[in-house]
């Protein structure tokens, strides 16, 4: 039993997608995973890593839970050319001491092949060199950290912050007006202070002021920080926060009658199953948010397939979030890659060269083709498209758009390079 | 300007009485039992839950609210019963530090029962306000505001004018003194647990209301509510309040000044250790008296 009362919200919101979108409720039957066989791969274990964090204040499981989920409905059907996946998955508890830990123990005790689904903020920090210097790639599913996006082994499909928060200002100065956005973020310097850094320049290079607003994570007083926005006269706020403190702030502006005051545009936290019980009416309409993948209920057959594996091979609990979504398309790429290779001749050098070979995979999850290389970073998902809050759930305002960011540039030249472009 | 400032007076007044609030509820405690109660947050957090989890299930809020109150009252009482006794004869160092471990026993209870999806809490007392200098206060920030005042009153006049605040005294002075004078020991520190668990409950109650409802940021007020408490030396009320006030209010207008502004987190323990070092002028230290 992973938790009592995960449970019950999870089994609802489960049958709420499932509900949502009549192409959905039938989706068992096209089911897709691997190669399809519908037996039991029973050959030699291939052992892969996925590291989350799960402790308070956070639960980034969501990735890890969907690749299991689809790992296990590979194994089920054939696995890789006869070998199931044994997917290994730790928990660092955000310990940066345990992170380390856990990272050693998968990469040079288990041996794994590769990591996918990962989602701790620190383990991603404490390991990006142990992976490096292993030569074993993580195909990470939940960052929101520098260092998730300017290593060379780690690729995650979520775009984190600072793609998803210039989406939805670039969509704030085309469609709302924007001329001075405060960005609020947490005074973490590979999180808020990186991405706001970065909404700033892009503020400038279109001529408009952008000014960050830096908070503890744990702040109480988020009262000042609404008014501190208000002290700098700006006219849009880009909630750069994670959806609790976001949701904090939302009910400060509330209570002051701020809504009509600021135009209200967010990165994709806020993008959460029930977060619309916990908004009510006062924001309906007047909140856009920049989502990293495809909405829950969209009709894609990547959407649709992972709503029936997490249903049939998810455990009761397990989060059906962005990182779900973001966590099944990595192990299905993944998966993708691993089908390409000698089942006799797989070890750690062989799927760390089929992963960098991915490249122009494509997901109605994703926006644009997804790839690795053989860079010195990665960011293959930086198009999104943008979602306004809307009687309890999110309407699609903008579907899939790119961003232009002088951040992006290393990454046009491998894109480019490898014959991409988005 | 001017009006700027009154903002964020306003604003720093109204997160300053629930630190006040928490601060008051270790002071108590302290006086009664010798204990700094460092789990006071989380049997905050652990209470707000509980109510948010009530009305989820479809209870009336007046039904929520009481079992809010109880849910501190059982957590407290329950280590005040099974835990403190043993250590009651153990420096206050560890009586404090026993306490922490408490605290990450509930902070884990809490993650175990719930995940962090995104909660509210609210009162029907939200939806009502006045505007002070330019800033809406809700009726739940002036209750907030009052009850910090009259909870202070109260357990002045409580201490000073029953005799369960004479015993409560008397036992905080001396424990065996108090003993053998006949004051049933036991019965007098449940009391002063049982006072100081629910007011952690209805601490737990404003501030998931008024803050958020994340068990962390109210497990981890405790922090801003012993520099409260450290600006009362432990003891006076009246100076709990004033200090959770003035923290609330130097917190607030940092935010005016953009190089500090981020760092307003720290202002209870500067102000804590400020205060700390205005008690000791004049003093040797510790472990230079011996010379």
């Amino acid at each position: 039993m992973k938790n009592l009362m995960k449970i019950v919200p999870a089994l609802a919101f489960a049958a709420g997608v499932q509900a949502f979108s009549p192409a959905l409720a039938d989706s068992h039957s096209e089911m897709s995973c691997g190669m399809n066989t519908g037996k039991a791969a029973t050959g030699e274990p291939i052992k892969v890593g996925g590291i989350n964090g799960n402790a308070p204040p956070g639960d980034f499981s969501g990735g890890t839970d969907a690749a299991a989920a689809y790992f296990a409905c590979v194994n089920a059907n054939g696995g890789i050319n006869g070998r199931p996946i044994e997917y290994i998955v730790e928990n660092d508890q955000w310990n940066p001491e345990l992170a380390g830990q856990v990272g050693t123990k998968l990469v040079k005790d288990e041996g794994v092949v590769a990591l996918v689904g990962n989602g701790s903020v620190v383990s991603m920090a404490v390991n990006a060199k142990l992976y490096a210097d292993e030569g074993v790639m993580a195909m990470a599913s939940a960052c929101a950290i520098s260092e998730c996006y300017e290593s060379s082994n780690i690729v995650s499909t979520n775009q984190g912050p600072l793609p998803s928060g210039i989406g939805a200002l670039k969509f704030a100065i085309e469609e709302l007006g924007t001329e001075h956005a405060a960005c609020i973020g947490f005074n973490i310097p590979n999180n808020g202070g990186w991405a706001c850094d970065w909404m700033n320049r892009y503020m400038e290079s279109k001529g408009k002021k952008g000014t960050s607003i830096l908070m503890d994570p744990t702040a109480v007083d988020l009262n000042s920080v609404y008014l501190q926005a208000l002290a700098e006269r700006v006219d849009t706020i880009l909630l750069m926060l994670p959806a609790g403190p976001a949701i904090g702030l939302l009910k400060v502006a509330e209570e002051q009658g701020g809504r009509d005051l600021f135009k209200w545009v967010s990165p994709t936290p806020i993008y959460e199953p029930g977060v619309g019980e916990v908004l009510g009416d006062y924001w309906s309409g007047h909140l856009y948010v920049n989502i990293e993948l495809a909405q829950y209920d969209s009709d894609g057959a990547d959407n649709r397939n992972w709503a029936a594996v997490t249903a049939k091979y998810g455990k009761e609990g397990d989060r059906l979030d962005t990182f779900s979504q973001s966590g099944f398309i990595s192990a299905k790429f993944f998966t993708d890659a691993l089908l390409t290779l000698d089942p006799d001749k797989i070890d750690r050098a062989t799927v760390t060269e089929a992963i960098k070979g991915i490249v122009g995979v494509e997901s109605d999850l994703l926006c644009g083709p997804y790839y690795v290389g053989d860079a010195d970073r990665h960011m293959p998902n930086h198009a999104g498209r943008m979602v306004v809050y809307k009687d309890g759930g999110f309407e699609t305002v903008r579907d899939c758009y790119d961003i232009d960011t002088a951040y992006l540039d290393p990454i046009r030249e491998q894109e480019k390079a490898l014959g991409l472009s988005q | 300007m001017l009006n700027v400032y009154g903002l964020f007076l306003v604003s720093g007044l109204a997160v300053g009485s629930l630190y006040a609030l928490g601060g008051i509820g270790l002071v108590i405690l302290r006086r009664s039992t010798g204990v700094l109660n460092f789990a006071y947050g989380a049997i905050a957090a652990a209470s707000a839950m509980i109510c948010w989890q009530v009305v989820q299930w479809g209870m009336p809020g007046p039904i929520a609210w009481i079992v809010t109150i109880l849910t501190g009252i059982s957590l407290s009482v329950l280590y005040g019963r099974m835990i403190a006794p043993s250590l009651a004869w153990r420096a206050p160092t560890v009586k404090a530090v026993a306490t922490l471990g408490y605290t990450l026993i509930l902070l884990g209870l809490i993650g175990f029962v719930w995940d962090d999806s995104p909660r509210k809490l609210e009162l029907p007392t939200d939806k009502i306000g006045v505007w002070i200098l330019g800033v809406r206060v809700t009726v739940t920030r002036l209750i907030a505001f009052a009850s910090s005042i009259v909870i202070v009153i109260g357990v002045i006049l409580f201490f000073n004018r029953t005799r369960i605040g004479l015993n409560m005294r008397a036992l905080a002075d001396n424990r065996d003194h108090a003993a053998l004078l006949g004051i049933p020991v036991i019965r007098v520190e449940t009391m002063a647990w049982t006072l100081s668990g629910a007011l952690a409950g209805y601490t737990g109650l404003l501030f998931g209301d008024l803050v958020r409802l994340d068990p962390t940021v109210i497990t981890f007020m405790v922090i801003p509510a012993t520099a409260a408490a450290i600006c009362g030396r432990l003891e006076s009320l009246p100076l709990t309040l004033v200090g959770g006030l003035a923290i609330g209010v130097i917190e607030a207008m940092l935010a005016l000044y953009k190089p500090l502004a981020p760092l307003r987190s720290m202002t209870p323990f500067i102000v804590a250790g400020c205060v700390i070092l205005w008690m000791q002028r004049g003093q040797h230290l510790t472990f230079v008296q011996g010379d």
